[in-house]
């Protein structure tokens, strides 16, 4: 019952995902076999994938478990760019949202350099103009 | 001689001057992106899909084909100078790498460059002469017999990309559930949409491709350290005279190879260049020095997976069946533009068909001349580090998913499955099976639907029928075949604990060389 276990935690999570989407199914008609209702399909795909869940956790017990690593600081360093991103683009400029999101992406690299950034921020600045006046894409830029 | 007619005819297609330009902008792109670190074709297109959509129909196609086979071949590159592949290129990791440890990067770049070429050519013969006869088969295909097959897909597919079964079956199943979400076809009723608006249509497509294989590979890319290549910058690209005359006998066998696996289902170029590889280590002049950076080791692969690469576009466009994720995103697009891939394909539309295939050897051609004499300005998209390029990624994940529909909400879906692919990412849960079960899980359900309304209820539809029964029993011999070997295995392990679960891809690489160094694990 390791949580650092890889090939657990998969398990896990699939039988999770099967109860959650099973557990919906279940609420719309289902119908019969000659005439399946909407719930019916993704109900048998849950069985089955709880099932697959099921075997992926026995299964994790005869194989060496292989430690689960991740890291969350640039998983949330690049998913806040992107939302950031969209947010200031909305309420904003989407000028304003490409320099957040390299100032912001680019704390998960290797090493930062604020004139990098600026560059970058530039580069695509004008890849954006370039997209919106000559592929015609309707960005709402400023 | 009809075939010929229908060339011709295609070739009238493809070389009007948009056309043209739409498949040398393709393949260069595609060429480019599929360069890059961490992209491979699946990620390139799903980045360069939007981009097609104020295309013409033909136009557009050209230009995805393109961008497929120029990624194709991009990703080879970066594999032999950076030992960096995505899926689709791991076994020009062997060879190709170590001809370029030996300082003969110029020697396997121009290698790899004229077996795509052969390899390219000879699946086009096959294309033209076997997508119309499979086209006629695919009439006789009923409901039940295309559940079959899309499950044999499902199968194929798991195992080769993921090498487990079960976890790639669980990928797809997860695809099949999302593909459900919006309103189902038959009743009207939604599914699984929160009562949101927006997903009542469904879950976007590009937002699942390009959070799973464009975001969620950034991320998982952030987490390992550069990579440098050792390539020095020196070329020499020519071989001589006796070195050219190597290539050819194995860039044949490879094409043969690739030109049959690209149409199996779960095909397509990873496993066309496995088994040239295979072929090669048996057949070859020079067997015994495969696997130390030779000629043979690099044009066999090379040539299958150009081959398959294009003779995949045969089961979707004959039988409407992508057999690999791929094709699936190919399809997206296919209906996207408003044509249902199918029997009916060809007869319909004959000019996007065979347009399509003349404009695969136009871009053969446009690839030889963009990559053999100008690699040497190609590879230093190497010397951009990975900390100027990630942010570009990211912002062209955002445009690609505002694009479709002008809308800035669409990113945050597009955030919501870069966290969700990121965490199967880590969990070693391949992302392909996910989304070919997500493009193929509503026509899965219709035809599951309609096969049991036609057989009132009973499955023995699948067993009665000879097409499904054949291929629910190759189903059933992939189960049995997993589940012996994981049980031999179990007996074999000490303390019956089996130490590592290596990918199919890690171990055929290990079983393939013979070079001690090329055998560690490749990502």
């Amino acid at each position: 019952m390791n949580m650092a276990n890889r090939n657990f935690v998969r398990g896990l999570l699939l039988m999770a995902i099967a109860l959650l989407f099973g557990g919906i199914a279940l609420t719309y008609p289902l119908g019969q076999l000659s005439r399946a209702g909407p719930g019916l399909v993704p109900l048998i795909v849950s069985c089955l994938l709880f099932f697959v869940g099921a075997i992926s956790v026995v299964r994790s017990h005869f194989v060496a478990p292989v430690p689960l690593d991740y890291n969350l600081k640039n998983m949330f360093l690049v998913l806040l760019g992107l939302a950031g991103f969209a947010l200031i683009s909305e309420h904003i400029n989407m000028l304003l949202g490409i320099v957040f999101l390299v100032f912001c992406s680019t704390l998960a690299g290797t090493s930062y350099s604020v004139i990098r950034n600026v560059k970058i921020s530039a580069g695509l600045i004008a890849v954006a103009f370039a997209f919106k006046y000559l592929l015609g894409l309707q960005l709402p830029l400023y | 001689m009809e075939t010929l007619h229908n060339l011709a005819f295609g070739f009238e297609h493809a070389l009007t001057l948009s056309n043209l330009m739409y498949c040398a902008l393709g393949c260069s792109v595609g060429t480019l992106i599929g360069m890059l670190p961490g992209l491979g074709p699946l990620s390139t297109i799903s980045l360069l899909l939007p981009l097609t959509y104020s295309i013409p129909t033909g136009g557009a196609i050209i230009m995805l084909a393109g961008i497929y086979y120029g990624a194709q071949y991009g990703d080879s590159v970066s594999a032999i100078t950076m030992k960096i592949p995505h899926a689709s290129s791991i076994v020009a990791c062997i060879d190709g790498y170590q001809m370029t440890l030996k300082g003969q990067t110029g020697l396997a770049l121009f290698t790899a460059g004229v077996s795509s070429f052969i390899g390219g050519t000879v699946a086009i013969v096959v294309l033209s002469t076997l997508a119309v006869p499979l086209g006629e088969v695919g009439f006789l295909f009923g409901p039940a017999d295309y559940c079959a097959l899309m499950l044999l897909g499902f199968f194929c597919v798991s195992f080769v990309s993921s090498g487990s079964l079960l976890n790639g079956l669980a990928m797809a199943m997860v695809g099949v559930l999302l593909g459900s979400v919006g309103t189902d076809v038959n009743s009207g009723m939604p599914r699984y949409t929160m009562d949101v608006p927006a997903l009542s249509d469904g879950i976007g497509l590009i937002s699942i491709a390009l959070g799973c294989f464009g975001i969620a590979e950034v991320m998982k890319n952030l987490d390992n350290k550069n990579v440098l290549t050792p390539f020095n910058g020196v070329i020499k690209l020519m071989p001589t005279w006796p070195e050219f005359k190597r290539i050819i006998p194995s860039a044949l066998r490879g094409s043969v190879v690739g030109s049959i696996l690209g149409i199996m289902p779960g095909g397509g170029p990873t496993m066309a260049q496995f088994a040239a590889y295979a072929v090669d280590k048996k057949f070859s002049k020079y067997k015994a020095e495969i696997g130390s950076g030779v000629i043979e080791g690099v044009a066999g692969q090379a040539a299958a997976d150009e081959a398959a690469a294009r003779t995949s576009f045969i089961p979707l466009m004959a039988i409407g069946i992508p057999e690999n994720a791929v094709m699936a995103l190919m399809m997206a697009a296919f209906i996207v533009k408003g044509i249902q891939p199918g029997p009916n394909m060809i007869a319909s539309h004959p000019d996007l068909f065979w347009g399509l295939v003349a404009s695969m050897w136009v871009g053969n051609c446009f690839l030889l001349i963009i990559n053999v004499p100008m690699v040497k300005y190609w590879l230093s998209i190497f010397k951009i580090p990975y900390t100027v390029l990630f942010p570009a990624i990211l912002f062209f994940c955002c445009i690609g998913t505002y694009s479709i529909n002008n809308n800035l909400q669409d990113i945050y879906t597009t955030c919501v499955f870069g966290f969700i692919g990121y965490i199967f990412l880590r969990l070693d849960m391949e992302a392909a099976p996910l989304l070919l079960g997500f493009i193929l899980g509503p026509m899965l359900e219709e035809n599951f639907r309609r096969a049991m309304l036609l057989s009132r209820g009973s499955f023995s539809v699948f067993a009665t029928r000879p097409i499904s029964a054949t291929l629910l029993s190759a189903i059933a011999a992939l189960t049995i075949w997993q589940l012996v070997s994981f049980l031999r295995k179990l007996k074999k392990a000490p303390n019956h604990v089996i130490s590592e679960s290596l990918s199919l891809q890690d171990s055929l690489v290990q079983g393939l060389s013979n070079a001690p160094q090329s055998a560690e694990k490749l990502h």
